[in-house]
């Protein structure tokens, strides 16, 4: 009888735990959400979709939330892919602690990560008076309730996932690969640039993927360190499902929130995609 | 040995059933931290000893319990639930909370009376009132404002740190400005032109309390209109902080007690808002927080009373916003505002 049982039916049994989980906890959630953005009184109706795409507000808060998420991931990949490679390319005890410093953040709420910012940004915070004694400004700039601030709060927050996204590929490129390279006459950035970033692609993709995602969904952050005047996408949901009780309305910015990010990703993952293949 | 343990430990269940079925509980919400241990020792523990009953305490703020409520109702969890947002008004027009037996609360006779408007109705009284006026950083500001129309002043410029309207005493203290501008809760546009120009010239909006406790401990915030509960935090912490009633008027933030409607223990839980009504209990809450007693006999030291809206012609002469209109107006005026602040 057991034979009967073929390779095929007993993966599609070890695989739907993890289905059933998606489509109760997602696939289920996600249709009643985009639901409620289109149910009116009388029958479907787009005027809660239009109420968000025709105001310019809107549009505004959904633009900036698209392009701070684009930026912190650009940050996070700046910082994160070097950082990975130190990290790959040092000996064992080094590759330790250096590890445990990327991910000891990750161990503190970001709500106290985040305060811990507000304290640095304040006028009379560590960065704005540093700024003053460098000369750079010309009195102490509070950079609380900017962009930049937010850009600077998520990136710290966000960069672990990136390092070790990218740090796991990069430990399994073959060494003498970067050896031959050398040995060849590239020197040691062209041997990072036609080499090992070309390698790694895969974890800066999904490092990116990561980052980019995270920041478009995270309201804690942006609040706290945007203030209520440089509103984002997640924070405008938050503040409809809490405080107005508007799920329609929160509802629809969901759905564009989801639309945009699909738009952003899916060429993404093409053209990464194709630069692998 | 193992015979008389499990013989003691028969006796000890048998103690505790027969201690459970005896003792009445109560189930309320209170407001965590420091309110919830002011609470505890004001109100909660002195109820206990005097009745004998236990009340079991959950963490809800207003908004959060009442969603609870408004989920239960079929088959509600609280006895008595506390809420600070005008949330007993929809509550008894929508039947979740049973009409409140004046005969069975002593304590009220001695309780202002717009403090204890329609408790028939359902709407439990307002044990303590938050005012909303100016916190004022006396040390940048020696001579500190008096009016709700100082705080427009230009040369405050970075120094103002107003609240954003969703936080509830940020809502009542913008409605404030608005009709000290010419305003109506019909007509909020005075009240956004005012934050306009405040921001113009500099000003700050604060999304949660703990910010305007740190723009004061960095001396970013000179004045910033709040309740008078949170200028006692800021001077518990050293600051130089004082709380200023705008001439013009106090807007007031009522917290009330509420008996749940449908619960099978009525007579306790009037027992337990009678306790909170008492004049004891208002002033150890003052004493601990800062609000303002609401029970006319509660009498409190000049130091507390320095700091808060204190007495009969005080308490009489606040101002409270209709919470149901600002309940109907709320999305479009937090749509409005968002519009007008942002940068």
């Amino acid at each position: 009888m057991r034979g009967v049982m073929t390779d095929r039916s007993e993966n599609s049994l070890l695989l739907l735990p993890g289905l059933a989980l998606l489509i109760l906890g997602f696939l289920l959630p996600i249709i009643r959400m985009l639901a409620l953005g289109v149910a009116g009184p009388d029958g479907l109706t787009m005027s809660v979709y239009a109420k968000v795409l025709g105001d310019s507000f809107y549009l505004g808060i959904f633009w900036r939330t698209i392009k701070l998420s684009a930026l912190i991931t650009l940050v996070c990949a700046l910082l994160g892919v070097p950082l990975a490679y130190i990290i790959a390319r040092s000996g064992p005890r080094l590759r330790f602690w250096l590890l445990v410093i990327v991910v000891l953040p990750l161990m503190t709420s970001v709500v106290i990560r985040t305060f811990g910012w507000m304290v640095m940004l304040g006028r009379s915070g560590i960065i704005p008076v540093g700024l003053r004694d460098l000369g750079v400004t010309s009195r102490a700039v509070s950079l609380m309730h900017t962009e930049t601030a937010i850009v600077l709060g998520l990136a710290q927050v966000l960069l672990p996932f990136m390092v070790l996204s990218v740090l796991g590929v990069i430990l399994r490129i073959d060494r003498r690969l970067e050896e031959a390279a050398r040995t060849m006459g590239a020197s040691f950035f062209g041997t990072l640039r036609h080499v090992v970033v070309p390698l790694a692609m895969p974890g800066i993709v999904a490092g990116s993927l990561l980052c980019f995602t995270l920041s478009a969904s995270s309201f804690v952050t942006p609040s706290l360190l945007g203030g209520s005047r440089i509103q984002v996408l997640a924070a405008s949901i938050y503040a409809a499902v809490t405080q107005t009780l508007d799920w329609p309305f929160a509802a629809a910015q969901a759905g564009v929130l989801f639309a945009g990010i699909a738009l952003v990703l899916i060429p993404y993952l093409r053209l990464s995609g194709a630069s692998r293949g | 040995m193992l015979r008389t343990s499990t013989a003691i430990f028969a006796l000890a269940l048998c103690g505790a059933v027969s201690a459970n079925a005896q003792t009445q509980t109560l189930v309320i919400n209170s407001f965590g931290g420091v309110y919830e241990q002011t609470h505890r020792k004001c109100i909660i523990e002195p109820f206990e000893k005097a009745t004998g009953a236990s009340v079991k305490v959950v963490t809800a703020y207003s908004a959060d319990a009442f969603a609870q409520l408004r989920a239960q109702k079929a088959a509600p969890q609280f006895d008595i639930l506390h809420f600070s947002g005008g949330q007993e008004i929809v509550g008894a027009t929508e039947g979740l909370l049973a009409p409140i037996d004046a005969a069975k609360i002593p304590a009220l006779a001695d309780v202002y009376d717009i403090a204890k408007k329609n408790v028939a109705k359902g709407e439990g009284p307002a044990y303590q009132i938050a005012a909303i006026g100016l916190i004022v950083n006396t040390k940048s500001l020696p001579t500190a404002p008096t009016s709700w129309n100082d705080i427009l002043d230009p040369k405050l410029g970075e120094h103002t740190a107003l609240t954003d309207m969703s936080n509830s005493y940020g809502m009542l203290a913008f409605l404030m400005l608005n009709q000290v501008r010419g305003g109506t809760l019909d007509n909020i546009q005075p009240g956004l032109d005012a934050v306009k120009a405040m921001l113009k010239a500099g000003a700050t909006v604060m999304k949660t309390s703990p910010e305007i406790q740190q723009a004061f401990a960095q001396g970013e915030a000179w004045v910033a209109p709040y309740a008078s509960d949170y200028a006692f935090t800021l001077k518990k912490a050293n600051m130089p902080a004082k709380f200023v009633q705008g001439k013009e008027g106090t807007p007031a933030s009522f917290i009330t007690v509420n008996v749940v409607a449908g619960r099978p223990n009525t007579d306790l839980a009037h027992k337990f808002v009678n306790q909170t009504m008492t004049a004891e209990a208002q002033a150890c809450f003052a004493e601990g927080m800062r609000y303002s007693p609401t029970n006319s006999k509660a009498k409190v030291s000049d130091e507390v009373a320095a700091d808060i809206a204190y007495g009969e012609k005080a308490i009489a002469g606040m101002i409270r916003f209709d919470p149901p209109t600002i309940e109907k107006n709320r999305a479009a005026w937090v749509d409005a505002w968002n519009k007008a602040i942002a940068k």
